[in-house]
């Protein structure tokens, strides 16, 4: 029985000063009778046909969520998961209130659950203690406003770390709090990632087809609401300082940035010319194919 | 022209367009904010890197962030050329910026050329052709 599921994504990289301190987080919290921990493939590369996402998603209590990411790109890759829920406060970001994702509810309100989820950028604190602090507080938060055990560790796989991970992948990962789908992003890939749903709502339909390393779109979204976690700039990982803030000003104009629409032109540009030397994306059959292993018939 | 801006620009150094402040440190450059960038920023909390010492940049790759109390900017390289050192105090502590940009406040140095590094007298009439943009960008934004 726990109250609070943990969930550590670990690092894609296996830098041996991370992996130190992914396993002495875990050997804490594993302590702990009330948390339900357990260790993950790193958070960005996951496919959706991993099997603990799907017992994930079923799951409506408390979560908390720490990754090799910033908290608002951890937040909303679980979205895109479909692991969804309300942006929990944390107290470790660097950044200060604005580091975490906006307290606000996504704009498609219907979409978020009322559970809650606390995103930790691993990152931000260099001893285990630190964060199992920040854990134990949230922990804390979570026995005076929603005791309730949880039936079972939703989990299937054991505290211990995972072997292989996945292969990395890239795509846009998109902040429903922003979106006011637009459609811009729509229109300017070239790629067909991007699709809209029934509800007349923006998805990203077919993250594979994105370019690796292309970030374009995330540069002409009115709203700044597409991220790439894995890139390189802040700005575009959904970093808290950098990420264009609504309330604040961005004047990366003034020191040095090229004028965004430009920019996105050329990477793209870029893209485009080299998808005819890429490896080819999967096609349908092949796609079939895995989803049919994974299947497990 | 700008404002009630009264900030100084030393002489013993030259400034680049991304208003960046740079002198010699050894055989290396070392850079820092310029006192325009700063007043526009106000107090700086959060400094970061999205590069290693050791990176061979290009000029205007993005290298970094700012975020102030009133503002976030991304920091692009102001020349081609190896960032060999990053200034560790003031990444511990951006204050450092606030209180002493042209000294303890400084952010890093690199190895290369700034061929576009203008006299302090150059910089200024760079700032007053500039004004109307950087009004234009903060007027638009803070609508
Ligand atoms: S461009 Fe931005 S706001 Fe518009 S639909 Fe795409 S993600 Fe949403
Ligand atoms: S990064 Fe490029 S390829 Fe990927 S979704 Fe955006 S525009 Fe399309």
């Amino acid at each position: 029985m726990s109250l609070l599921t943990v969930l550590l994504f670990q690092s894609p990289d296996r830098a041996p000063r991370r992996l130190a301190l992914e396993e002495s987080i875990l050997a804490v919290l594993a302590q702990e009778p009330d948390i339900a921990v357990a260790a993950m493939p790193p958070l960005y590369d996951l496919t959706d046909s991993n099997a603990d996402l799907a017992s994930l998603r079923a799951l409506t209590d408390p979560l908390a969520a720490l990754a090799w990411l910033y908290p608002r790109a951890i937040h909303w890759t679980l979205h895109q998961r479909g692991i969804k829920g309300r942006v929990g406060k944390t107290q470790l970001d660097r950044g200060g209130e604005s580091a975490s994702p906006k307290d606000q509810t996504p704009k498609d309100a219907a979409d978020a659950p009322a559970r809650m989820i606390w995103s930790l950028d691993l990152r931000d604190g260099d001893t285990a203690a630190m964060h199992v602090a920040e854990i134990q507080r949230i922990l804390q938060e979570v026995r005076t406003t929603e005791p309730r055990s949880l039936a079972s560790p939703p989990i299937q796989n054991p505290k211990s770390r995972i072997q292989n991970p996945p292969p990395s992948r890239w795509y846009p990962v998109i902040d429903f709090a922003r979106c006011n789908h637009c459609m811009e992003c729509i229109d300017f890939c070239l790629f067909g990632v991007y699709g809209v749903d029934d509800d007349a709502h923006l998805v990203v339909e077919s993250p594979d087809n994105c370019k690796p390393g292309c970030p374009a779109c995330s540069r002409v979204c009115p709203e700044n609401a597409i991220f790439f976690p894995m890139h390189r700039a802040p700005s575009i990982a959904g970093a808290p300082g950098a990420g264009p803030d609504a309330r604040k000003l961005d004047l990366s104009e003034l020191f040095g940035a090229p004028a965004a629409v430009q920019l996105a032109d050329d990477e793209r540009n870029a893209a485009l010319a080299g998808a005819g030397k890429e490896t080819k994306p999967k096609d349908d059959l092949d796609k079939l194919m895995d989803a049919l292993d994974d299947a497990k018939l | 022209m700008m404002g009630n801006f009264a900030a100084r620009f030393p002489t013993d150094r030259r400034y680049t367009p991304n208003h960046m402040w740079l002198g010699a440190q050894g055989t290396a450059m070392r850079f820092g904010l310029s006192a325009y960038a700063i007043r526009l920023l106000r107090e700086i909390y959060f400094l970061e890197w999205s590069v290693d010492a050791g990176a061979t940049v290009r000029q205007k790759d993005e290298i970094g962030a700012v975020e102030s109390s009133k503002a976030v900017a991304a920091l692009y390289a102001p020349a081609d050329g190896t960032i060999t050192r990053f200034n560790a105090d003031a990444l511990a502590d951006p204050s450092a910026i606030n209180k002493d940009g042209y000294g303890a406040g400084w952010l890093f140095e690199m190895t290369g050329n700034a061929n576009d590094a203008m006299e302090p007298a150059e910089y200024l009439r760079y700032l007053e052709t500039s004004w109307t943009k950087a009004q234009a960008l903060l007027k638009g934004q803070a609508a």
